[in-house]
């Protein structure tokens, strides 16, 4: 540093020396000392620069320079507060939007699972040719664990709930059901307590539990002390055997996991019977290709050792994390390009006002380096101001990513995996900074390298506005970029609005206003038996219809469109004629007698349930329309016998209409036959699998804050011990069905409107520039006889033009966005990829925002003054 | 000085300036007016340099080691400063010099192939 110091000090003694000899060598030839001189300090080149060179020679010079640059940056924008703020926040929306669609990509998509070597998980599917994502049956599952190599654990589970009575206030308590290795698979160990171990594999062992984190802190004041001690859970007690770690969840968010061999014998040991979801972590270095050919192997020997359970069965080995994130994965990358082209549009705003303001500096900047600034020099003062206007864009961003983060996650945290790590966290603010750098420098390098390239003596000579010629025809084709990419988020954004309304008039089958529908965890002193079950329920519900205002009442086991499935086979005719993977199969609804009146569905032909049809009359059910067209065709179905796989032959009593189970838009190739049979008709086996999972469907005029109070004073008037919860009206739930358009539509809306935006600020920004720089012109042409009419035209014409081009290409770039949204993920409905109203509706929005933006500048430029404009220079 | 004018020199790519200043000290120390009257000299002012692009070059040249700095005094007896080889740049000068020629030579056959091919 002394050193750099003491070389500095004498380079300008060496410097001025240098000049002298080479004046006084000049005088010698004959000239004058003033000429000498100027000859002298021509051939030695820039004094300034040459001393700058020397010492950046000499030092980390940059930093110097950067801190110069910073202060003088800040300094002119400071000056500038308008042009400053402008930059500044349409920065902060693009970057903001970004970092928050990318803050939520990461958790659900890019996000490790929070298991120990998380790639090695895997979940096992069985598959039918139809469906490929099967259940596993727990025999299957057993003989997978025994003749399997590739896997260093397998475990099943099935998702259970519970009514917890003690300690504490009665409560519903989602679980699950799992084997004793399902821990160990997933790689995590209780804090406190013990894990399962194969013993609780086998049936009647002592009831025990694993318990989450939250319930030891909310029912055992988190004490040490909770192991060991006693949870009655649906009226049977079970001991606490550990406590796991804070914030662990798998697919549902479970408070209890209780051994599956201590849950309901019916669902375990039947072979048919496809309740679990198998789990595995592959051992290292198998792969999942090595891992599935040896389970179709497997599965292969089963199908032969037992052909009527296992008959045409497959296997379908998936990477839990694809299985986690499954199809949203698809559409939150969708959305991360289309926040994408909002910030390009934001920085195409940016890289105009740039282009503008540094053709206003263009003698600033000639001055500059006739003082002996370099070109680099110059270039990187500018790029540190466009950083700058970056990372101040970027900081604000983060306060909007914070925002939208937090309207993104209310709105659909439910709907969306692995919602609950969603946040601002480090990868986030590094992606932010990321970004706001890279725009910083890729926005203001163009307008940077212009400026550089000055024409020293043009600009220097040439009044106050410098070489402003070429810029426009570059901001014109910004702004062009700018209208094609909000067409096409335009026309995404309408496309799915198009689709939502096209589903919501779709006729579900049923009627969905009035309906409200809620689960009742029955007292277990009630439900000690199966007929106990069914006079408890018989009974609820009487006492619930008679509630003032109810119209009418009863139970399903499934809610339509709520995503619950209860398939099954069936065979038409008194026998069990296939096997049962051959035999067709059925959505079943077990309801009781009043269902189809509750939920509005239509009676087609005979008659549904009534209090007459028990478990000591003669069985019967009641098929849909499509599963009566496509078996009895021009026959009457009423009368005909259909067998049920696990229960019996029944027989058909009536017809009813369709329901679209699956989603409004469901082209209906998934289970489309439904059965309907009567809870009360139901063997006594099987009552307590099925209670269970009972929903109250209650049709009445009158909202849920206005008869829930009633319907609970009814519940709790036979027990005070049974939670009313899962409380939704059908409304909601036909809502949420429409989620995984609502999410990408909403997003894509405000995205296409902030575009819709940003687009007319530019091009309002590059007409009324224009026409600053052509009032000569025009003054020239009114001078001449032009009308103020004609100008006008004149300015919007000139943005009319850009529009036009804009959406002409913007519309051709929306038909393969399009493309991508019906087909890549089958989001459409009921309009096509290329629907004519939306492009045609788009066009004509963007086109009139256009001329509405050029409508000032084009109204100033008629109101010119010829006389002033022609003296302005 | 045009512009136009500026375009008809050659410019000095920054090595080979290195390469003359360590060439012109081999003859013994010299200060800097002296070094870019006699890199002018020697090139029959084709190689014209902005006089003062060579101090930049100077300082590379110390930072390097390539060559040092004393007090003197020039021929009209001022004190001045004189730059001087050291070892380390001999070296360096040695070096750079095969490299350059060896650069020419590959310049020459590419501009001249016929001559290469007449030899052969």
């Amino acid at each position: 540093m002394r050193r750099r110091k003491r070389m500095m000090e004498e380079l300008d003694q060496d410097i001025r020396d240098h000049i002298e000899v080479e004046t006084q060598e000049n005088i010698e030839r004959g000239l004058s000392p003033e000429e000498a001189r100027y000859a002298a300090l021509s051939k030695f080149g820039n004094v300034t620069r040459v001393t700058e060179e020397t010492r950046a020679v000499w030092s980390s010079i940059w930093v110097e320079q950067l801190l110069q640059d910073l202060s003088y940056g800040i300094r002119a924008l400071w000056k500038n507060p308008g042009f400053a703020s402008v930059i500044v926040l349409t920065l902060a929306l693009g970057i903001g939007a970004n970092t928050a669609i990318f803050s939520v990509v990461r958790a659900v998509v890019i996000a490790p699972l929070p298991f120990p070597e998380p790639d090695r998980l895997v979940i096992v599917w069985e598959s039918r040719p139809q469906v490929k994502r099967l259940g596993a049956s727990y025999p299957d599952f057993l003989d997978w664990q025994r003749n399997t190599r590739s896997f260093a654990q397998m475990a099943a589970l099935t998702l259970h709930s519970y009514d917890l009575t003690n300690p504490g206030a009665p409560q519903h308590l989602d679980g699950m059901e799992i084997s004793s290795s399902f821990f160990a698979t997933l790689g995590v160990k209780p804090a406190m307590g013990h894990d399962f171990t194969s013993a609780q594999d086998l049936p009647h062992g002592t009831p025990a539990v694993i318990i989450s984190h939250r319930l030891w802190r909310d029912r055992f004041a988190s004490s040490p002390q909770a192991i060991g001690k006693s949870m009655l859970l649906d009226g049977a007690e079970y001991t606490v055997l550990g406590v796991l770690p804070p914030g662990f969840r798998f697919i549902a968010d479970p408070d209890v996991y209780t051994p599956l061999a201590q849950g309901e014998p019916l669902l375990y040991s039947d072979r048919t019977i496809h309740a679990f979801i198998s789990i595995a972590r592959l051992k290292p270095g198998v792969s999942i290709g090595q891992a599935g050919a040896e389970m179709s192997a497997v599965e292969e020997n089963l199908n032969h050792l037992y052909p009527v359970a296992d008959g045409s069965l497959g296997t379908n080995v998936v990477p839990l994390k694809q299985e986690i994130v499954g199809d949203v994965g698809g559409t939150l990358l969708l959305l991360l390009g289309a926040v994408g082209v909002v910030l390009l549009i934001a920085c195409a705003n940016v890289a105009n006002l740039l282009l503008a303001r540094s053709a206003a500096r263009t003698r600033e900047f000639a001055i500059r380096s006739a003082l002996g600034a370099g070109g680099g020099r110059i270039v990187r003062q500018l790029l540190t101001e466009s950083v700058v206007l970056a990372m101040t864009g970027g900081i604000l961003g983060l306060i909007v990513a914070t925002l939208g983060v937090r309207l993104i996650f209310a709105e659909f945290a439910q709907r969306l995996p692995r919602s609950e790590s969603i946040g601002m966290n480090l990868p986030v603010l590094l992606f932010a900074l990321g970004i706001s750098l890279a725009v910083g420098i890729v926005f203001g390098l163009a307008p940077a390298l212009k400026s550089s390239r000055v024409d020293l003596q043009g600009s220097l000579k040439s009044g106050d506005r410098g070489s402003t010629r070429r810029h426009p025809r570059s901001q014109s084709t910004l702004v062009i970029i700018q209208m094609a990419l909000t067409v096409v988020l335009l026309v995404g954004a309408s496309l799915l609005l198009r689709t939502i309304g096209d589903l919501w008039k779709v006729n579900p089958g049923f009627n969905f206003q009035h309906v409200i529908t809620f689960k009742v965890g029955l007292s277990p002193s009630l439900t000690k038996t199966a007929s106990d079950t069914r006079i408890a329920y018989q009974q609820l519900l009487e006492r619930i219809r008679r509630i003032p205002g109810v119209q009418a009442a009863d139970f399903t086991n499934i809610i339509p469109l709520s995503e619950q499935d209860n398939g099954g086979p069936f065979w038409i005719g008194p026998q069990e004629s296939t096997s049962m993977q051959d035999a067709p199969h059925a959505l079943y609804f077990e309801t009781g007698p009043e269902y189809l009146q509750t939920m509005g569905i239509p009676l087609l032909r005979g008659r549904f349930f009534t209090s007459a049809d028990t478990s000591e009359s003669e069985p019967v059910i009641v098929i849909n329309s499509v599963l009566a067209h496509a078996y009895f065709h021009d026959q009457d179905p009423v009368g005909q016998a259909i067998t049920v796989a696990h229960w019996r032959t029944a027989r058909v009593i009536g017809v009813v209409g369709n329901v679209r189970h699956w989603g409004l838009g469901d082209p209906g190739t998934y289970n489309p036959s439904q059965i309907y049979i009567s809870f009360y008709q139901l063997s006594d086996q099987w009552i307590p699998a099925f209670a269970r999972d009972l929903s109250v469907a209650v049709r009445t005029p009158l909202d849920v804050a206005t008869i829930m109070p009633a319907v609970k004073n009814v519940v709790y008037g036979t027990g005070k011990d049974q939670p009313v919860y899962s409380v939704r009206t059908m409304q909601q739930v036909v809502s949420e069905s429409m989620s995984s358009q609502r999410l990408p539509m909403i997003l894509l809306g405000v995205f296409a409107a902030l575009a819709l935006l940003l687009a007319s600020i530019g091009i309002y920004g590059v007409i009324s520039y224009s026409a600053t720089q052509r009032v000569q012109e025009i003054g020239v042409r009114m001078a001449l006889g032009a009308e103020r009419r004609q100008i006008f035209q004149m300015v919007i014409g000139q943005g009319l033009r850009i529009a036009v081009v804009g959406v002409t290409i913007g519309a051709m770039a929306a038909q393969v966005l399009a493309r991508l949204l019906s087909t890549f993920s089958q989001l459409l409905y009921g309009v096509g990829p290329s629907d004519p109203v939306t492009f045609v509706s788009v066009s004509l929005v963007l086109i009139s925002v256009a001329v509405l933006a050029c409508y000032i500048p084009a109204r100033r430029a008629s109101r010119v003054d010829p006389m002033i404009a022609l003296r302005y220079e | 000085m045009s512009t136009k004018e500026q375009e008809k020199r050659i410019e000095l790519l920054q090595g080979t300036l290195d390469l003359l200043i360590l060439r012109t000290l081999l003859l013994g120390p010299a200060h800097g007016h002296a070094v870019a009257k006699a890199i002018e000299f020697n090139s029959d002012d084709v190689l014209q340099v902005e006089q003062g692009s060579l101090y930049p070059a100077l300082h590379r040249l110390i930072k390097r080691g390539w060559i040092s700095v004393q007090e003197g005094i020039s021929e009209n007896n001022r004190r001045a400063k004189f730059y001087r080889l050291t070892i380390k740049g001999r070296r360096q000068l040695a070096v750079e010099t095969s490299k350059w020629e060896r650069l020419a030579g590959a310049i020459a056959r590419i501009l001249r192939p016929e001559a290469q091919e007449g030899k052969s």
